[in-house]
């Protein structure tokens, strides 16, 4: 009998989910995902949560609930840092134990202790020790981390060309510009953690609203990453979390080259990471002084109709710059 | 060098201590009021902390008397206070002030700190004879703050008229901090005992004891917690606090092994709840109440601002805590919208809990 490892949608899945996907099957796990949101199901998890967590956190809750009884492991990875720099939000560092105390009737959970910085446990060692522990041979193991990795860098490169994923995000496909408005394409760059920009019910569909609305969109994965480390190197002051890296990298990186027409920097309340990041982003939008600036932030009580009006209306001061500009 | 730096316990009477000994000059902000924190909220981002808000006050309010180099700790993460310098900066750049910023991170503390320190000292004309005597008196007024305020929380409870020893403590930190050589020191510190003994007490009261815990700003600014401390005292209860500058110093520099209640001994309490330490005041946070229980406290209350990222880990955390080790933990999560009404109506709730848990363990 094979063994099922369920991962909850939720976090940096949206990040890593390819590399954890391909590892576990690779070694011959049943590799379970939690349910893509429905309301209901979300609502139902937020119960457990304390209300000091944040959204995603919530939706980490919810997701863990909804594969509470179909699987014999959770994959819950404790991430502090990746890489010698930085580290990840410190939510996620506690997410195992919220998780169990506040869960009751959890299967065991998997938590692998990725920590780069200060222990030298990197995303291959802890994940080895992991599967170690599961009875799995060393040989195993490197070979399905190698597999992993790959699938990891082929999904980092298919991001960078624009692609949005059909196996993590098969619900937004890009479709090809039939119509284009006034002869017009709006260049919309979006930036946020992972989890904000491609969780299709936090944020209402955000990313299929805008390609309808005909803009082409350019996320922060499609900069390279020698261009993110000069420009964070100009900003002068190292940013120690990952995503707040990634973000405001991005977010300067589009402000400089004038490449877009627009920012829209996509936010949860209580977010302590975006708290600080965006009023840097805040900063370069007005001292760049020509980029339209949208902040939109979401809570429990944020209703998509609210939501979508302000990016409407977002998207219709961005044509019509365009328009004022061509015309004068 | 108008050097200044935020309101945190009594880091001002330290640093007074020193500065007037061996330079440089401080000016330090006024004490913390509801114009501070207007002036914060108003110029902060919407979405910071609590901590955030009052120390760009505290900041505005220096630069305004005439400060001219700001002193600020620093951090490589996961904590949002590294963040504090970028995005204070900014702002206050932004409104037009002119200023230095000291950026207190602990990547080349020697070239950056001490030969800086050293540097001054010699511009001051003091010896390094003098500055090791000044710190040494610094820390010991520190100290004897910290003593003094142990004291005052034990005795308020038990005071008959209401304010009476909050009064005391106000006058003693005035004498402390006015005491320039060791002799002065001890003639205030005597001055300050037999002040405290004058407050009429009534000894036949047994107070409930609680413990304050949390994120370490919250926890030890009266102005951040809307004076917990001394409510709780005048509701007939014994408070003691998890954070003191001194116990913060030790901790820091590893000189705490016979501390009982040290920071350390919390994070290894907290262990077997949170298995890895994964900064701030967390895991101290999850640990102290389990250490307190076992001396005798029966309550404890976590203070934290809203948003803060650690804390609501250790928030979720403590409801387990509280449930395996019989201590109940009220939770204050507290923005700028603070309301002392919600605050005495909770401390009361919560303080009539505890009363009714002591009877029901006297008479079962």
């Amino acid at each position: 009998m094979t063994l099922s490892i369920g991962i909850p949608r939720a976090l940096y899945y949206y990040r890593y989910f390819p590399l954890w996907d391909t590892f576990f099957k690779e070694l011959g796990f049943d590799v379970r995902e939690s349910e893509v949101g429905r309301r209901g199901l979300i609502e139902k998890g937020f119960k457990y949560a304390d209300d000091d967590n944040c959204i995603p956190i919530k939706m980490a809750f919810a997701h863990t609930l909804g594969l509470r009884d179909k699987v014999d492991f959770l994959f819950i990875p404790r991430l502090l840092s990746l890489d010698s720099k930085t580290c990840f939000c410190p939510r996620t560092a506690g997410l195992p134990e919220m998780l169990q105390y506040s869960i009751p009737g959890l299967p065991p959970l998997l938590d692998p202790y990725i920590d780069e910085r200060y222990r030298n446990t990197g995303l291959f060692r802890s994940l080895s020790e992991m599967a170690l522990n599961l009875g799995k041979s060393s040989r195993e193991i490197k070979h399905a981390y190698q597999k992993g990795e790959r699938a990891y860098q082929l999904f980092c490169k298919r991001m960078a060309e624009g692609e949005r994923t059909p196996e993590l995000f098969e619900r937004v496909q890009k479709k090809p510009l039939t119509y284009i408005k006034d002869g017009f394409v709006k260049k919309i760059a979006i930036v946020g953690h992972p989890y904000c920009l491609y969780d299709p019910y936090f944020n209402f569909d955000l990313l299929r609203v805008l390609e309808e609305a005909h803009a082409t969109l350019y996320t922060q994965e499609m900069i390279p990453k020698a261009e993110m480390d000069s420009k964070i190197r100009e900003f002068g002051k190292e940013i120690y979390w990952a995503s707040g890296r990634e973000i405001l990298g991005a977010s300067l990186y589009y402000l400089d080259s004038n490449e877009v027409d627009g920012l829209i920097y996509l936010t949860c309340f209580s977010c302590g990471v975006d708290s600080m990041i965006e009023p840097l982003v805040r900063h370069g939008v007005k001292e760049n002084g020509r980029t339209l600036y949208l902040c939109l932030m979401v809570d429990e009580h944020t209703h998509s109709g609210g939501f979508l009006t302000r990016v409407e209306a977002f998207l219709e001061t961005v044509e019509r710059k365009k328009a004022n500009r061509r015309n004068g | 060098m108008k050097l200044t730096v935020p309101h945190l316990g009594y880091i001002d009477i330290f640093l007074g201590s020193m500065s007037r000994a061996v330079g440089p000059e401080f000016v330090f902000p006024p004490k913390t009021s509801q114009r501070t924190l207007s002036l914060g909220v108003k110029y902060s981002p919407e979405s910071t902390c609590l901590p955030f808000k009052f120390i760009l006050g505290n900041f505005i309010e220096a630069l305004e008397r005439g400060a001219d180099t700001i002193a600020m700790i620093s951090d490589r993460g996961p904590c949002r206070v590294g963040m504090y310098d970028v995005v204070m900066q900014q702002i206050l750049r932004d409104l037009g002030f002119n200023f230095t910023w000291i950026a207190m991170d602990n990547t080349r503390l020697w070239s950056n700190y001490f030969l800086r320190f050293d540097q001054e000292r010699k511009e001051w004309g003091a010896s390094v004879w003098e500055t090791l005597q000044a710190l040494r008196l610094s820390w010991k007024k520190v100290r004897l703050c910290e003593a003094i305020e142990k004291r005052v929380h034990k005795i308020r409870p038990l005071e008959v008229r209401r304010g009476e020893t909050t009064r005391a403590l106000v006058e003693c930190l005035r004498l402390i901090d006015g005491a320039s050589d060791f002799r002065e020191l001890r003639e205030s510190r005597e001055q300050c005992l037999e002040k405290l003994d004058h407050v009429e007490k009534d000894p036949s009261r047994i107070p409930l004891k609680v413990l304050i815990t949390g994120e370490g700003y919250m926890v030890i600014n009266a102005h951040a917690n809307q004076d917990m401390e001394r409510r709780l005292g005048e509701m007939g209860i014994e408070v003691t606090r998890t954070m003191w500058i001194t116990r913060q110093i030790t901790h820091a520099l590893h000189l705490d092994f016979f501390d009982p209640r040290s920071k350390r001994k919390a994070i290894k309490a907290s262990k077997p709840y949170l298995k890895h330490n994964i900064g701030g005041e967390c895991n101290a946070s999850i640990g102290y109440p389990i250490l307190f229980k076992k001396e005798g406290f029966e309550g404890a209350i976590q203070l934290l601002p809203l948003g803060c990222m650690l804390e609501a880990v250790a928030k979720n955390i403590l409801t387990r805590v509280s449930r395996e080790h019989d201590i109940p933990v009220l939770a204050f999560s507290l923005d700028e919208n603070l309301s002392e009404t919600m605050i005495t109506t909770r401390l009361g709730a919560f303080v009539d809990l505890l009363q009714k848990q002591r009877e029901r363990r006297r008479s079962g």
